[in-house]
């Protein structure tokens, strides 16, 4: 959380690209088009990700835009899951198999070839069993200004959102820079990128 | 995504506006006057974060009541270490905000704005938050445009970083 309640950790962005006329209904068929899908298969183990609302990881449909649109304010969230298992529990596992196999067919060693099937067998039912790690971060877009805020600053999960930001409504979003700030202010920009002018090290350093 | 957050921005760029904001702030009370007249108060409230320069994690971090007043902080800065982030409170007009202003992009981590609207009415808690996220990174702005002012004028070298040499001096 943190759009609606709670503290905020943002990375800021503008975007760049211009917004469509009618962009409203253009954006119900980008964000249902681009929703989080559940795997087909309980097997999966890629990741998966996609759009859902903020009120509910389960919610993945936005035909109503009083739901996600408020006036100015876009506020979605995206949702990353992956199946991952514990390595200790699967190692130890795959253990107790080879040794049943050796025992069972009277061998000291587990060939590779045998090895690896056992491996994958275990992983097709601890992967059956296993539940995503479930990871949502939260958008606002202030749309008609092109500056958004994902609550995460976490380089991977940021990284996700452009990538999925751009092929949903084919609009970049840049990193907010803190020169920015100083755009309209002549020569202060390239002042503040030049280094060594505030030494302030004492006599011990 | 070819472009990454703080790329092509210096590391000091972020190191000395926090020192900076330290600096003015035990200077002036805290107080601060922006471009359009209003007045806002700033001060370091409870975390200061040093790292090494050249590198970019965290290298020792001092919590508690007014890091900033501490013989340790300017012995830190005079020492050759740099700051990475910098816990703020802020005061404008009747609201309260409480920020971390963390690495190269001025990020704004674990920010406290006032809560304003009774739990209910959904929209009016997206166009509140926003509002308040909004007026918090305009403060933000303003400090930064301030610093950058006195940052690339002709005095920076000749009279504010020996003022801030002295200031880190003073109470060693």
């Amino acid at each position: 959380m943190g759009i609606l309640k709670g503290a905020l950790t943002v990375r800021r962005y503008r975007v760049e690209g211009e917004v469509p006329d009618g962009f409203r209904d253009l954006w119900i068929e980008a964000m249902n088009s681009h929703a989080f899908r559940e795997p087909l298969s309980p097997l999966h183990k890629e990741e998966v990700m996609g759009w859902v609302q903020v009120h509910n990881l389960l919610d993945t449909q936005f035909d109503d835009l009083n739901r996600w649109l408020y006036n100015q304010y876009a506020v979605f969230a995206l949702r990353v899951d992956k199946k991952v298992l514990p390595a200790r529990y699967f190692q130890a596992h795959l253990q107790k198999r080879c040794e049943a196999w050796c025992k069972q067919n009277n061998r000291e060693r587990v060939p590779s070839a045998v090895k690896k099937e056992l491996k994958e067998v275990l992983e097709q039912e601890l992967l059956r069993q296993t539940l995503p790690r479930v990871q949502v971060t939260e958008v606002a877009w202030h749309v008609p200004d092109g500056w958004l805020l994902v609550h995460s600053q976490s380089d991977r999960v940021n990284d996700l959102f452009r990538k999925l930001f751009f092929r949903c409504f084919g609009l970049v979003a840049h990193p907010f820079d803190p020169v920015d700030f100083v755009a309209d202010l002549e020569g202060v920009g390239p002042a503040l990128l030049a280094s060594g002018a505030s030494d302030l090290r004492g006599s011990e350093a | 995504m070819d472009d990454t957050v703080g790329e092509g921005v210096p590391p000091h760029v972020a190191s000395e506006f926090y020192l900076w904001l330290w600096y003015t702030s035990d200077g002036n009370g805290g107080t601060f006057t922006f471009e359009d007249g209003s007045v806002a108060q700033c001060w370091v409230e409870d975390r200061l974060a040093f790292r090494s320069a050249g590198e970019e994690k965290v290298s020792a971090v001092l919590t508690g009541e007014s890091p900033g007043t501490t013989p340790e902080a300017r012995a830190a800065v005079r020492g050759g270490k740099v700051l990475r982030d910098v816990r703020l409170a802020v005061r404008r007009s009747d609201r309260e905000y409480s920020v971390t202003l963390r690495g190269p992009a001025v990020e704004l981590a674990g920010a406290k704005v006032p809560g304003l609207v009774r739990a209910g009415d959904e929209a009016e808690t997206v166009y509140e938050r926003m509002f308040l996220y909004e007026e918090l990174h305009w403060v933000v702005a303003q400090l930064f445009r301030a610093f950058g002012r006195e940052r690339a004028s002709q005095g920076w070298r000749e009279s504010v970083v020996p003022a801030m040499r002295a200031w880190l001096e003073a109470r060693a």
